[in-house]
């Protein structure tokens, strides 16, 4: 850019509104979150809730965490990816586009009970699909299949993470620009070609940054895992609850370390994901 | 008396919280009471836990507003921890003297309930034979078919019924070893299913078999009767195990004389006996019993709860532990990925 | 800004289609497409037609209504899902309103704070909701922040609190749509003839945005449709309150519950979907001569 600029230090005053409403109602509670994560439970101050995380109790809870957030992550991304081209580029009736939108907005947000209920429903001991192999003779459940483990609650969680996918890259894909396709078909490039070389790389950043959305949607759950598997899967979601809720006393300073663990995991992904966007980026530069 | 209902319905509510209506016709409890006063009751969060009780009387201290708790209705070990912590006030109530020495605090801090004992909950339209006894759950007729009532790290509940099992294996109420070695047995052998059960879930046949307090049991058998055929059957074997919880009033309560008045309300005869619809021991029983306080129609409902043993804060404490720990190594299923 | 060059024709916008796309499909794309929707109808309505079997079914053991009865008669039902709704418009109006002009400063003026405000959005995702409940009461229960005396103060609290949850999913949404549109340009030739800030993010992005706008929306009006924990501890008699009570207890209710609500809350966001097509005031500019 040419010309006079006016000192930058100034800019970051555009994003005031934001820091203050942000501190008002997300970093206030998070720094008594840090706070109480150095107190004993008995009183006093100490680090000793922090030196509890390598426990390997803890460590399974986190690798649990952020195995099935990548795994929802990774293939909601997909999957949701493919449903939003579908509605979108695929030649469906347009009416299709708008129930899935709105299908999505809702199926985005049904989780917890309800959810682990109809999936139960529909794939417990009881549930209709299973019934449904039962009459054909297969006993789901004599096989190794269940719904209460770690791929049970995956298909559960994609429930939400399908829509979560469509709704949010809807508008990058929507903003493809026409003469783009219009230009490789031009070149004799294939339809193939054109998504490979063109539309792909244009939208990679967004669609990084959706699936880092998934991932964190995926990582903070617990409704959901905690109504399917009654706290049997260790996730370090169910970890933190059973420490600072419930009927037993347990160790809440733990509880609120195991929560700042979850920060540090969080930031770290977001430092990755940011690494990538940037060489995303720079080829559209 | 007349001064604290004049100053109660001054303050006009009274703020509840982790009052399920259906966990000894607490519904009916709280009717009844803003019937006889006049009173709103404000019900915050049914199905908190204790610890998130207690968290609610730390966090809303110096509060006034509708989600600062008046009142608390706790687990037994909570008692002592919120009185060192300073969250509640003694309050004597007037039947104070008919309480049993075991259940209070002697300074009137805390103050026991109602307990009920620990039965086999069963959905009779899915299990043909209907289990007598903790061995009888070993059969492999019930594979896939029992859940615990609660996540036995978390809940009370669950707790008891692994302390319970014990019981009837050869442990003791010092130890609760035993109770974490049929639970293995009963895993090992695919009985026991890794879903928290519940009203819905045994009505519908998802989890036919569960272990509750008899109270909550029979409140489901009632409230699901055009579902299921719900059966109670306090095992034969382990006895009878009691469980104990508690009551206070915040030390930060916004609406102190209403939260009095409640507690004169549930310990009157009238309250004690709104509990005892929902199959609920209060803690007062023997003492209206003996005074012939009771409906005999009422009296016939109650499972018999004769020699119910009923561990100490002590021994709680102890089978807690050692449950909570050991659960995941030793008992923990399968959870696969 | 002396000396900057807009070499652009001014403000040609390029609205983006809401509706339909003219882009020809390929046969070849036309059955992949076909094939994509038919899984993703199959693995989505299983679990709905099975709780809804669940729904007419469970109550006296034949088919029946019964269980809808029994939730639609319940006069907590309307009053709650109502509440709910209000606060659920409030929610995006106070999201959009912080969100838009946030991610439109960042992408604009200071793309290096990019990844802190990411990291802030992404937040409500790592505090646990008791967390973040008990957090606010302590903060707004004492002077000098007591706002928490009343029923009415404390659900201004409680909209705040869902838009800032609403923070990753609102953010994110606008964040695709800002990339979709060249900000800058856009930026330039507004301010070519003469448009102020205010008027720029009003006039020239929030328009350009509606697609974002409304995939934010919705995944906004869900989340407070159905929030419980918050609700819960702050003693709002909402929707989500309403619903887990329910659940606790009965086998058909929740069903119908399920069914009901989804039902609804799908046609609150064909609503808001249908409202946002037709968006009064907006212009098309076109190309001057």
């Amino acid at each position: 850019m040419e010309g006079q600029r006016p000192p930058r230090s100034w800019n970051w005053v555009g994003i005031l509104p934001f820091l203050l409403f942000s501190s008002a109602f997300l970093l206030g509670p998070a720094i008594i979150l840090l706070v109480r994560s150095l107190q004993a439970n008995e009183g006093g101050w100490t680090l000793g809730n922090y030196r509890q995380l390598i426990d390997p109790q803890v460590l399974e809870a986190y690798g649990l965490s952020v195995r099935i957030s990548i795994v929802t992550a990774v293939v909601g991304g997909v999957f949701g990816f493919l449903l939003a081209w579908a509605i979108i580029y695929g030649g469906l009736p347009r009416v299709f586009r708008s129930l899935l939108t709105t299908f999505s907005g809702v199926a985005s947000n049904f989780a917890g009970v309800p959810l682990a209920a109809a999936f139960i429903f529909t794939l417990g001991r009881i549930g209709m699909i299973t019934a449904l192999f039962g009459f054909f003779g297969i006993d789901l459940y004599d096989s190794d299949f269940s719904l209460y483990n770690f791929w049970g609650l995956t298909v559960v969680y994609m429930f939400f993470q399908f829509p979560l996918m469509v709704l949010t890259i809807t508008p990058a894909l929507e903003g493809l620009k026409k003469e783009w396709k219009e230009a490789s078909e031009n070149l004799g490039a294939t339809s193939w070609q054109y998504w490979r070389h063109v539309a792909l790389p244009v939208l990679m950043p967004s669609i990084l940054g959706t699936i880092i959305l998934l991932f964190g949607n995926a990582f903070g759950a617990h409704a959901t895992a905690y109504a399917l598997t009654g706290g049997t899967l260790r996730l370090a979601t169910i970890l933190i609850g059973a420490q600072i809720s419930g009927d037993v006393l347990q160790n809440q300073g733990l509880g609120y370390a195991v929560a700042m663990g979850m920060v540090l995991i969080m930031g770290l992904s977001i430092g990755l994901y940011t690494i990538l966007q940037r060489r995303a980026e720079r080829w559209l530069a | 008396m007349e001064g604290l209902i004049a100053a109660a319905q001054e303050e006009g509510t009274l703020t509840t919280i982790a009052l399920p209506h259906d966990w000894c016709n607490y519904g009916g409890v709280i009717e009844g009471f803003k019937a006889k006063y006049g009173l709103e009751v404000n019900e915050l969060a049914p199905d908190a836990g204790s610890a998130d009780e207690l968290e609610a009387v730390r966090a809303n201290q110096g509060s006034t507003g509708p989600q600062a708790p008046d009142v608390l209705d706790i687990g037994l070990a909570f008692g002592p921890q919120a009185k060192d912590e300073g969250l509640i006030q003694p309050y004597m109530v007037s039947t104070w003297d008919s309480i049993p020495d075991s259940a209070k605090d002697p300074e009137g801090y805390w103050y026991g309930d109602y307990y009920g004992v620990l039965a086999f909950e069963v959905n009779a339209d899915v299990v043909e034979n209907v289990p007598q006894t903790w061995a009888d759950l070993l059969k492999p007729e019930y594979n896939g078919q029992i859940a615990l009532a609660g996540d036995p790290r978390v809940s009370a509940q669950a707790i008891s019924a692994v302390f319970a099992a014990g019981l009837a294996n050869g442990g003791s109420l010092d130890d609760a070893q035993a109770g974490l070695d049929f639970f293995a047995q009963l895993a090992e052998a695919g009985n026991l299913i890794p879903v928290i059960a519940e009203s819905g879930t045994v009505s519908s046949g998802e989890t036919p078999i569960t272990i509750r307090w008899t109270y909550n049991a029979l409140a489901n058998r009632d409230a699901n009767a055009d579902i299921a055929d719900i059966q109670v059957v306090v095992p034969a074997d382990s006895g009878r195990y009691a469980g104990v919880y508690v009551q206070a009033i915040s030390a930060y309560a916004p609406h102190p004389n209403a939260a009095k008045l409640w507690m004169e309300f549930l310990y009157s005869d009238e309250g004690q006996n709104i509990w005892l619809e929902g199959y609920c021991h209060p803690i007062r029983y023997e003492d209206l019993v003996g005074r012939d306080a009771v409906p005999a129609d009422q009296l016939e409902k109650l499972p018999d709860v004769e020699g119910a043993v009923f561990p100490s804060l002590d021994q709680i404490g102890a089978a807690s532990e050692l449950i909570t720990t050991n659960w995941d190594a030793e008992v923990g299923v399968n959870v696969g990925g | 800004m002396a000396g900057v060059t807009v070499t652009a024709p001014p403000v040609v916008i390029e609205t983006p289609p809401a509706i339909a796309t003219p882009v020809r499909a390929g046969a070849g794309s036309k059955v992949l497409a076909w094939v994509i929707m038919l899984a993703g109808v199959l693995y989505f309505f299983a679990p709905l037609v099975a709780t809804g079997e669940r729904a007419f079914r469970a109550i006296g053991r034949t088919f029946s209504f019964e269980a809808f009865r029994r939730v639609i008669t319940d006069p907590e039902f309307l009053r709650t899902f109502g509440e709910s709704v209000i606060n659920a418009v409030a929610t995006i109006v106070v999201s959009l309103l912080v969100i838009v002009p946030t991610a439109y400063w960042v992408t604009l003026k200071v793309p290096k704070l990019r990844s802190i405000i990411e990291f802030i959005t992404l937040l409500p995702f790592v505090i646990p909701a008791v967390v973040l409940v008990f957090g606010l009461i302590r903060m707004y229960s004492r002077p000098p922040l007591a706002i928490l005396g009343s029923y009415g103060s404390t659900r201004i609290i409680l909209i705040c609190a869902y838009a800032a949850l609403s923070f990753p999913y609102m953010y994110r949404s606008v964040d695709n749509g800002l990339r979709a549109i060249n900000v800058r340009t856009l930026t330039e030739a507004a301010q070519s003839l003469g448009a102020t800030w205010p008027t720029i993010v009003w006039r020239v992005i929030f328009p350009n945005l509606r697609v974002a706008l409304l995939s934010g929306a919705l995944l906004t009006f869900a989340i407070v449709i159905g929030e419980l924990t918050v609700a819960l501890y702050l003693g709002q008699h909402t929707f989500g309150p309403f619903m887990s009570n329910l659940v606790r207890n009965f086998v058909a209710e929740p069903a119908a519950l399920t069914i009901l609500s989804f039902a609804m809350t799908w046609g609150a966001m064909g609503f808001i979907s249908y409202l946002t097509r037709r968006q009064p005031g907006k212009r098309r500019m076109r190309r001057r001569p």
